[in-house]
């Protein structure tokens, strides 16, 4: 049983009565009833008609408008039309509806979608305003919907809560799938973030949201990462793409006729054909079944392909292999790259080959050795010869550097130590209005640049350009800082079931979900609960572990224990029963990964749901319904290991969320705030330290330091608390005080220490710790924890703000982010809206300039210090 | 409640459904605590028993021995067996109090905004406003009889206004800021045993009398402006709320829901038609219409009763939509409070103590009544009048109950000089981890046989 919408029906009659239906259910039974809404005394009158006993399910009504009137009930096995004169029904396929959506203003034809996300097209047949039957026709698959919108012309959007939305197109022919739906276009959804973690899966020092999104089929993870938004023109699919170049058929044609596609083991050439399309071709004198490193049009119509073992030298007329320079064994090729008549590469080993390009010839015409590995090179022309460069820019892993040497003599010339941790990724040396320069490109989107010397090669003037990014064009180059650019991608592995928690476990590079998969029968639906291992780069399913039938996963942590120096992952599991309101029996699963498989190690029976696990000096703490319980890692006599309870702490409602940090326990409960456990190790013993006593329905918990605790509650709200150590009396110890609110306006599931932007050991940015929240909409967050001077300044620039920036509507700000609950309302504190904040950067000069007055601080620093906020995400 | 969590993490389950589900199931589930104890220091029955309203952590209990009594429900005192929490008083303040109250109290309320203040009334005339943290007498007030129930509106936010009805006729409100009277109201003929503040507005104010007569004032304006009358009813205009529909909880009485709906089908028809004909004659008696009626009130209106005897407990919903009264006449009455009308709902047999004021309580979603039924306490669905559950535990008549909202926790007091915590379920003392608790168990069970 559950309540239902009541969608108002149709107004008829004097205008003054209006007519609302209602779905009453008495036990299993459902009925339909009319009322009229009596307008003027504000009071229901009963309606003209009703109908009892319907379909168990029926949960949606549909008004159908005039002329027509009456409503469409909706039930899992039918469908009925029903109004004061009519009643059809048809039979359907066992289905729940989610939404529905008019087509026709005259209420004849409806979309239906279930929670398969399978669209039909539900068809009121009628003689004039006689309704004589009902037809369901099946379309095809959309995302889940929530709701449903017809624009026109057959184009219907389908907004989806559970996966992304669509915009579709329904042909009147069927495809070759049978199918009636065209999905014209994708709109993403990241919700319900439900878990999530942050990883850095390239080791750049940039983290990544992996998150647990959508539901039902389309449960799917999402990698987030700061990246740049391309608008893409045209697309060949095309896997597992590592290089690309462009190649002209003779050296003085001015167009690209080639384009050279490299795989990990695999080279393909596409071609444009006389009908300007893309065609796949070969070249003959190319080493099609390797990747390629580097691709060039070199002089004398050649072309050059360096793979990992060799250079090939291939006539750019006749397609054949002209000559072949092989890599001495055991030091394949890592960089390469050439102009016209010059190549130069770097071999595993810090070796570093030159090679001159005659006709027809590859000469290598020197050898180095360097102490460290070669990360990048460059010999870009920038004397009088467009074709021969006498400088030669190499960027070196290790001691990160840049070095200049004189070509064909490979001498050093000059040394330029970059500091910090980050490698130079590319480097190139160029000419702007006559002066040359060195750039340099980091790892983390940073960009140095230098003067160069071009006699000497010498460097000078060092510049960091911060956040930068340089885009070459034909002839020019200009470089932008990245926020004017800065997009989030967002990269979509679907599932097809429910992720619903996430860990990584970076010794196994591997990912670990908990998930669920529906499955329908005729009968009934059933879920089925799994433990997933998948790969953290190709995101495939590696291994599976299959959950006993009820057995749901509630967490998963990747851990390891004191005397042992495996890394496991371990996994809380509820029995829900259907008989039972509460669980009351789970278990703790320990795996470690071997081989890429799960093996199951130890499991440990709990009392009840798992809500919670963590890593607790080198034991493992858990949240088991009302209780905390921690557990040691003991060494049996035959040498297997298991948990074994060592001590708990009662006194919770439900422990739904638990952090931990050192030996303090943190615990969000359902619906009494948040507390402060301590273990202690003397005694073995985990007491209640402090609590805050208001009447918080938590939804995620996080500690951000050691007295200061963040909470999320079930009322959209953010709070933290304070430990009061310092307290005179043991009444205020023991209370945890609430020294912020916040609205954010968000159901928000978890909160993750980390950062989805580079952190720079040497930014100001890199010491402010912040907090990622994922939300049920798919909202990702960032909570940064200010120093008490930046806050000041920048909660009095968020007052002036809010007296210039109006809110849409002209609602309050102040209002809206008060912090808002059953109880009480109280302004926020000790929050700050970073959105609202950052808005002063889109706002004219003017009323820049106002905000400046009213600050007494000039525009420029105002700009800069909102900078300084917007580089924290 | 672990698929409550599941869905409300993935979406499916709003979160103020969310709320609302797991209150229900948890009020539900009450039934006597066991972990939970509260220890009475009072050596007279228990009156009067309330939660403060800001943190809902400090439980305050008058007693007929002339003490008041504060405990701190969220944190124990001590612990019985490692198990059991013990919750001792924090302090009292008795007869040997300086200030103390000679006679028995009757009412103890706390100040709405803070536990700064409390408010105690007692049949030796007196209401003394105590300050929480000296247990010091800040202001008191002289009443003209033994003072039966104060009230402070918990909404109120341009007040501080102590309602307090006496054996005498009339209402008087005590300022606290003033520390005088402010208004008498008077029309009751009668003393007045129960009051209770809108939960809607904070200038209205609902009394009961010992004349059987409930009275609604607006104290901005003089007189009473609406009588409740027991036999002005609109039953079958307005359907149900919904609330009966959303009670997922209320399980296992499916034979006697049928009954109860078949009961009430029969007198709907009737009763309808003749409402509406009574409608034609009068033109509504509402809106403007009763507006010209006060302060006057006509006679006849002045002189209709809400109960047969004296009202001894008034209850008002959360929503402000519904008031709850119970009355000597054994009878608990559903009225709704934007019309006035007697609802009808007819709450099943029950007992009730006639001559002494009762404190009802009722569920945050407005789904539960709880009733002091001489030993007992019954819950009654509101919507239905249907038994939900009876609580047996005291020894003697109870006097109040008290619903704590954040806990879901039910405390009573009886003249047995107990305060008895009623919680929801919960396998606290089942769950026995091996090793540690399971001697506990064992004694346990021990003493139950004793």
């Amino acid at each position: 049983m559950g309540s239902t919408a009541i969608p108002p029906i149709s107004t008829r009659g004097t205008g003054d009565v209006l007519k609302s239906n209602k779905l009453v259910d008495n036990k299993d039974a459902r009925h339909v009833k009319t009322y009229e809404v009596a307008l003027k005394d504000k009071d229901f009158v009963e309606g003209p008609w009703s109908q009892n006993n319907l379909d168990n399910g029926a949960g949606l009504l549909i008004p159908v408008p005039m002329p027509l009137g009456g409503v469409i009930i909706i039930g899992e096995e039918t469908i009925v039309y029903c109004s004061a004169t009519a009643f059809k029904a048809i039979p359907i396929r066992p289905s729940i509806t989610r939404a529905y959506g008019r087509v026709d203003a005259d209420g004849s034809r409806y979309l239906l979608s279930d929670n398969a996300g399978l669209l039909h097209l539900l068809v009121i047949t009628h003689e004039r305003e006689r309704v004589t039957g009902l037809k369901i026709e099946h379309l095809g698959e959309t995302s889940v919907a929530s709701t449903i919108s017809y624009l026109d012309n057959a184009v219907v959007y389908v907004g989806s809560s559970y996966g992304d939305s669509q915009l579709i197109k329904l042909n009147l022919q069927p495809d070759a799938k049978g199918s009636y739906v065209e999905v014209l276009e994708r709109y993403v959804n990241l919700g319900p973030i439900v878990d999530f973690c942050i990883v850095d899966l390239e080791r750049q020092g940039q983290g990544q949201v992996v998150t647990c999104s959508g539901a039902y089929k389309d449960g799917s993870l999402r990698i987030v990462r700061n990246g740049i938004g391309i608008n893409e023109q045209a697309s060949v699919e095309l896997q597992g793409i590592k290089g690309l170049w462009s190649l002209r058929s003779s050296t003085n044609d001015p167009y690209d006729t080639f384009l050279v596609v490299s795989f990990i083991s695999e080279t393909r050439i596409l071609a444009m054909n006389m009908d300007d399309e893309l065609e796949e071709t070969e070249i003959e004198g190319f080493d099609a079944q390797a990747q390629t490193l580097f691709c060039h049009n070199a002089m004398h119509d050649q072309l050059i392909q360096v793979t990992a073992n060799s250079v090939r030298l291939v006539s750019s007329t006749s397609w054949e292999l002209l000559d072949q320079w092989n890599a001495s064994s055991g030091f394949s090729v890592n960089v390469a790259t050439a102009n016209a008549s010059q190549i130069l590469l770097a071999t595993g080993g810090g070796h570093l080959v030159y090679i001159e390009i005659g006709n027809g010839k590859l000469v290598q015409a020197k050898h180095i050795q360097m102490e460290y590995e070669i990360s990048c090179l460059d010999i870009n022309p920038m004397g009088e010869n467009s074709h021969y460069s006498s400088l030669a820019a190499v960027g070196m892993w290790t001691d990160i550097s840049v070095r200049i040497f004189s070509l064909p003599s490979l001498e050093l010339l000059t040394k330029e130590n970059l500091g910090g941790e980050i490698i130079p990724r590319s480097v190139l040396l160029c000419k702007f209005e006559g002066v040359s320069y060195l750039l340099c490109a980091l790892g983390d989107g940073h960009l140095f640049n230098f003067l160069l010397n071009k006699s000497s090669g010498e460097l000078s003037d060092r510049k960091k350009l911060s956040n930068s990014l340089a885009i070459a064009k034909e002839g020019e180059l200009s470089i932008g800082t990245i926020d004017d650019i800065q997009k989030l991608h967002i990269r979509t592995i679907p599932l097809g079931e429910h992720a619903r928690r996430i860990c990584h476990q970076e010794q196994s590079r591997t990912f670990a979900i908990c998930s669920l998969k529906n499955c329908q029968t005729i009968t009934e639906e059933t879920e089925m609960h799994f433990v997933r291992l998948l790969d953290d780069q190709t995101f495939e399913f590696i291994s599976t572990y299959a959950l006993d039938t009820y057995e749901c996963g509630c967490s998963i942590i990747s851990c390891s224990f004191s005397d042992d120096n495996n890394v496991y992952y371990c996994v809380g599991t509820a029995y829900v029963l259907p008989e039972e309101n509460e669980p009351t029996k789970g278990r703790i699963l320990v795996f470690i990964v071997e081989d890429g498989k799960l093996q199951l190690i130890a499991e440990k029976e709990t009392k009840g749901a798992v809500y919670s696990l963590n890593a607790f000096n080198g034991k493992l703490l858990a949240a088991i319904n009302q209780k905390i319980q921690l557990y040691k890692w003991m060494l049996r006599e035959d040498g297997s290991r298991e948990l074994q309870s060592e001590c708990g702490h009662h006194g919770h409602i439900l422990a739904l969320y638990v952090q931990t940090r050192g030996d303090f326990i943190v615990v969000g409960d359902l619906m009494k705030s948040i507390s402060l456990l301590l273990y202690k190790h003397e005694e073995g013993a985990i007491e209640e330290r402090a609590r805050d006593y208001n009447a918080n329905w938590m939804t995620a918990v996080e500690i951000l330091d050691d007295d200061i605790y963040l909470g999320a509650e079930n009322n959209f709200n953010l709070f933290t608390v304070r430990r009061n150590s310092d307290a005179a009396t043991d009444e205020e110890r023991g209370r945890l005080e609430v020294i912020g609110e916040y609205h954010l306006g968000e159901f928000v599931n978890r909160f993750r220490h980390g950062s989805l932007v580079m952190c720079l050991p040497d930014s100001e940015a890199g010491h402010i710790p912040t907090v990622i929240f994922g939300t049920v909409n798919g909202v990702i967050g960032v909570i940064a924890s200010l120093p008490h001077d930046q806050y000041l300044f920048l909660e009095k620039l968020q007052s002036n703000l809010v007296k210039v920036i109006k809110g849409v509507g002209g609602l309050s700000h102040e209002q809206w982010r008060s912090f808002n609950n059953e109880k009480k309302m109280v302004d926020s504190r000790n929050f700050l809206d970073g959105d609202l904040i950052e808005s002063f950067l889109d706002l004219s000069r003017s009323r820049m300039e106002e905000i400046s007055k009213g600050m007494g601080v000039s525009v420029e620093e105002l700009c800069k210090r909102v900078e300084e906020l917007t580089r924290l995400h | 409640m672990w698929k409550a969590v599941k869905d409300r993490e993935a979406g499916f389950l709003l979160p103020s459904s969310f709320a609302t589900r797991i209150r229900s199931h948890r009020v539900a589930s009450l039934d006597l605590s066991n972990h939970k104890e509260i220890v009475s220091p009072h050596n007279g029955a228990i009156n009067s028993l309330q939660v403060d309203l800001t943190e809902e952590r400090y439980l305050l209990s008058g007693s007929s021995d002339g003490s008041a009594a504060v405990y701190d429900i969220q944190h124990a005192t001590d612990y019985e067996r490692g198990l059991i929490a013990k919750h001792k008083s924090l302090f009292v303040v008795d007869k040997q109090h300086n200030h103390g109250h000679r006679y028995a109290i009757s009412t103890a309320v706390w100040y709405p905004v803070d536990t700064g203040l409390f408010i105690t009334g007692s049949f030796d005339h007196y209401i003394k406003v105590w300050d929480t943290n000296t247990t010091q007498v800040v202001m008191d007030f002289k009443m003209p009889g033994k003072v039966y129930r104060t009230a402070m509106s918990s909404i109120a936010t341009t007040h501080m206004l102590i309602a307090a009805g006496s054996t005498d006729v009339q209402v008087r409100l005590c300022d606290i800021a003033s520390g005088a009277f402010t208004h008498t109201l008077s029309g009751h003929r009668d003393g007045v045993m129960s009051l209770e503040w809108s939960t809607s507005s904070e200038w209205i104010l609902v009394t009961g009398g010992c004349d059987g007569a409930i009275r609604f004032w607006d104290i901005r304006r003089a007189g009473c402006f609406r009588v409740l009358d027991q036999a002005r009813s609109q039953l079958g205009r307005r359907p149900l709320a919904e609330s009966t529909s959303k009670k997922g909880s209320v399980t296992g009485q499916s034979s006697s829901a049928k009954s109860m709906v078949s009961q009430r089908r029969i007198p709907l028809g009737n009763e309808t038609k003749q409402l509406r004909a009574l409608h034609k004659s009068q033109h509504l008696p509402r809106g403007p219409v009763v507006q010209r009626l006060h302060p006057g009130l006509s006679s006849t209106h002045n002189r209709a009763v809400a109960h047969y005897g004296a009202v001894t407990g008034l209850r008002a919903t959360g929503d402000g939509m519904y008031l709850l009264s119970s009355g000597s006449d054994s009878r608990l009455r559903l009225w709704d409070v934007d019309s006035g009308y007697n609802t009808l709902v007819n709450f099943e047999a029950m007992r009730l103590q006639p001559t002494k004021a009762l404190q009802l309580a009722v569920t945050q979603d407005s789904s539960l009544v709880f009733v002091p039924c001489l030993s007992t306490v019954k819950a009654y669905d509101v919507q239905s009048g249907m038994t939900f559950r009876t609580f047996c535990g005291h020894y003697e008549l109870v006097n109040c109950c008290c619903l704590s909202s954040q806990d879901q926790e039910l405390y009573t007091g009886s003249n047995d000089r107990q305060i008895l915590v009623w919680s929801p379920a919960s396998p606290v003392i089942a769950e026995v981890e091996e090793g540690k608790g399971g001697w506990v168990s064992v004694a346990d069970q021990d003493n139950w046989s004793d």
